[in-house]
């Protein structure tokens, strides 16, 4: 019979115990945040789509994007990248900061915008008439880059990022549209990272996905985390519960209740919020 | 407490269907427990009898609630006020259903005394009774009416129940001394009061998930001062 009192204390258990009778731990700072958001009001012609929404998006985490349709998810998404300056008619006030930068201050190019924040979208669209590698590589082309050793570089360590590169490496010269739609998807995501960006937007990346393509975007998405800041919009509560580490609640417009992911799913602070993640709304 | 409808009809329905189950046991925990004691004090082996067969149909209900709680949870993926009303019930039964097997060995003990006269010492435990089964109620109400302060204001009460257990104890043991040809009778008079302090334990730990379900808050492990 083994001695418990003279048996060596396995040493996790040991730290555990000492761990708890050390004092409680100082709350541990706000993390850095990628995006400052401040009063930001956004309008499509007379119809005001976002409402005074201020939120810091955290550096290398995933923040999820909730609500119902027409609650401003997708605008809020796109004025990150300035995406929604595409749709006429749109007017903005308040200030983005990425990385302590005003995004829409006038000296700013769109077009560099939207290389440092990337994204993808809710359907797949890989260009139709490029072939796989040239889907992953046209950013840089575009932007100038000529020497094929570095694009090819580049191809591989994107497709590999985005976990498509085991699967399609002997087939970088088919049409990126032969791939499934949860491949196409990933060659997109390929294609947002072969640019480098500092921060990816996802709106509904997986809607249009089966279960298993939907879980590998998901896995995706945690391992991306270590390397951009990463901020979505879903549908999906689950998922936003499986993926994200905050979650913020758009409803008309205004931004309800933004916090941890854990908080916001276990004891939301606002009654519309638990109404709608609980599918009483409405 | 929540009085918005879910979209969905069906997960209302399992939602109500999971708690009404819950007060059915807790209802037949209830009157097990009642049925024991009053087989102990009025010397009623039928009623000992009913209490040891209440127990059966109250562990089929704790495997129905642990069932229906398993497919809330595949079905519906509940979150937020009814993950924790899930959960809680399903700790609930589990309880319930302790509290249900103490009857049954409370019921099993008073069979035992019933075979000879009765010892006046019975009484030592009549106030234990009172004050478990004033606990076990208010716990239970707690939990369904969402009183956060009155499942908090169970907690403490736990404490009395112990100290009524102990002295009891102590004077059963001297009696045992004094009266040995009484032994076996005061031995299960002590048992008696260790299974009602132990359906005090419960009641604390249901009060303790009625907090957690209605407040989010857990007060488990952390001393009276966690409860008031």
């Amino acid at each position: 019979m083994v001695n418990l009192l003279m048996a060596t204390p396995d040493p996790t258990v040991v730290e555990r115990v000492e761990r708890a009778a050390e004092p409680a731990p100082t709350p541990e700072p706000a993390p850095a945040s990628t995006f400052q958001v401040k009063n930001l009001s956004v309008w499509y012609g007379d119809k005001r789509a976002i409402d005074d929404v201020t939120l810091d998006v955290a550096s290398n985490a995933v923040t999820a994007i909730i609500g119902p349709s027409g609650c401003g998810k997708s605008t809020f998404l796109r004025c990150l990248n300035r995406m929604h300056e595409l749709v006429p008619k749109t007017r903005v006030e308040g200030t983005v900061f990425l990385q302590g930068e005003d995004l829409y201050s006038s000296d700013v190019d769109p077009a560099i915008v939207r290389r440092r924040v990337g994204m993808v979208f809710q359907k797949s669209n890989p260009f139709p008439t490029m072939s796989i590698g040239e889907n992953v590589v046209i950013g840089l082309r575009l932007n100038g880059v000529r020497s094929q050793k570095f694009l090819n570089e580049r191809l591989e360590k994107s497709l590999r990022m985005a976990a498509l590169w085991d699967e399609v490496k002997d087939d970088l010269h088919k049409a990126g549209t032969s791939l499934s739609g949860g491949q196409q998807q990933r060659l997109c995501i390929a294609r947002a990272l072969a640019v480098e960006p500092e921060v990816l937007l996802m709106d509904e990346p997986c809607s249009a996905l089966d279960p298993i393509a939907t879980a590998k975007i998901e896995e995706l998405i945690y391992e991306l985390k270590a390397h951009y800041t990463i901020v979505t919009v879903t549908h999906n509560m689950q998922q936003a519960g499986r993926i994200s580490d905050y979650t913020a609640f758009f409803y008309l417009g205004r931004l309800i209740e933004f916090g941890p992911t854990t908080k916001i799913f276990t004891n939301p602070n606002e009654r519309q919020t638990e109404d709608y993640i609980t599918g009483r709304f409405g | 407490m929540t009085p918005h409808r879910h979209i969905l009809g069906t997960f209302d329905e399992a939602l109500a269907s999971l708690r009404n189950n819950v007060l059915m046991m807790a209802g037949l925990t209830e009157r097990s427990l009642e049925r024991a004691m009053k087989g102990l004090f009025e010397r009623n082996d039928d009623l000992c009898a009913n209490a040891i067969a209440d127990d059966e149909e109250i562990d089929q209900l704790e495997k129905q609630i642990d069932k229906d709680g398993v497919d809330i949870l595949l079905r519906f993926q509940p979150v937020a006020s009814d993950l924790r009303r899930v959960v809680s019930a399903m700790k609930l039964s589990s309880n319930l259903e302790r509290m249900a097997d103490q009857a049954t060995t409370i019921a099993r003990r008073a069979r035992k005394l019933n075979q000879h006269p009765q010892l006046p010492e019975v009484e030592l435990i009549r106030p234990m009774y009172e004050h478990a089964m004033s606990m076990f109620k208010d716990s239970v109400d707690a939990f369904v009416r969402e009183d956060v302060d009155l499942a908090r204001a169970v907690v403490p009460r736990d404490q009395t129940l112990d100290d009524l257990n102990r002295a009891a104890s102590r004077t059963l043991i001297e009696r045992m001394a004094q009266d040995p040809d009484q032994l076996r009778g005061y031995l299960n008079l002590i048992f008696v009061g260790r299974c009602l302090e132990r359906v005090g334990d419960h009641a604390t730990n249901i009060a303790e998930d009625a907090v957690y379900a209605a407040a989010a808050e857990d007060i488990r492990h952390q001393g009276v001062a966690a409860s008031t």
